[in-house]
């Protein structure tokens, strides 16, 4: 189950730039990915407007759980573009 | 369908007018924007739904249908963390396309040196699905702007 735990590291939490960074990366995947909350329920990573209503902000943590080919490799991927500040 | 109205009176000007790459290159999704005309206003509600996200900068709708409209109140107004906005509804609320949603005055955004120009964003929604009713210039505040099929 490839998973990755990340804090936000930017300043606006995953919304704006972060956000639709985060969800163009994920909907270029052809596997399933979710994020939640630690504990929370898991949304689409490919749909901006569940990420939105996430409400991730700065400092949080986030569980990025994707399943299938290149799973890994795109893990790092979305996990990098919410390590930046 | 849904028909999506005119948050705020002022000029449609389109997304790639927008001062920020996250919109005018669409990474947010299609639609429009309007530069505001500079004088204290309400922004109104662009479709009927339940407010998902509201911050005083911009807010989230979401039809009955699942659809969500992103309504953004200048660009780089997080910054402001609030000031000079006032919000008339609540996350959560129940509201009609044009009711009254949050107060401020373009005027004193850009003022402080920030765009107050109004991106109106569909969000998730597919390629080709979002024709323009207002393309450029002179609208209202709840004018029809864009169609979403």
């Amino acid at each position: 189950m490839p998973e990755r735990k990340v804090i936000v590291e930017s300043e606006v939490g995953l919304h704006a730039r972060p956000a639709a960074t985060f969800v163009q990366t994920a909907a270029k995947a052809p596997i399933d990915v979710t994020v939640a909350k630690p504990g929370g329920a898991p949304v689409s990573a490919k749909s901006i407007l569940s990420i939105l209503a996430l409400d991730v902000r700065h400092g949080e943590a986030i569980v990025i759980h994707a399943e299938g080919e290149g799973a890994d490799q795109l893990l790092d991927e979305l996990a990098a573009i919410v390590s930046v500040a | 369908m849904t028909t999506v109205l005119a948050p705020v009176a002022g000029s449609v000007v389109g997304l790639a007018a927008v001062p920020d790459p996250v919109f005018s290159e669409g990474l947010v999704g299609p639609g429009t924007a309007i530069d505001p005309a500079r004088e204290p206003g309400k922004v109104l509600a662009p479709i009927d739904g339940t407010i998902l996200k509201l911050h005083p900068h911009a807010y989230v709708i979401v039809g009955e249908d699942g659809r969500g409209v992103l309504v953004h109140l200048g660009i780089d107004t997080v910054q402001l963390r609030g000031e000079g906005f006032r919000l008339l509804a609540s996350e959560g609320e129940r509201v009609r396309a044009g009711q009254p949603v949050v107060a401020w005055n373009p005027a004193a955004i850009e003022a402080g040196g920030r765009s107050p120009v109004c991106p109106v964003v569909a969000l998730d929604a597919r390629p080709g699905t979002v024709s323009a009713v207002v393309t450029a210039g002179p609208v209202r505040a709840g004018d029809e702007l864009f169609q979403w099929d």
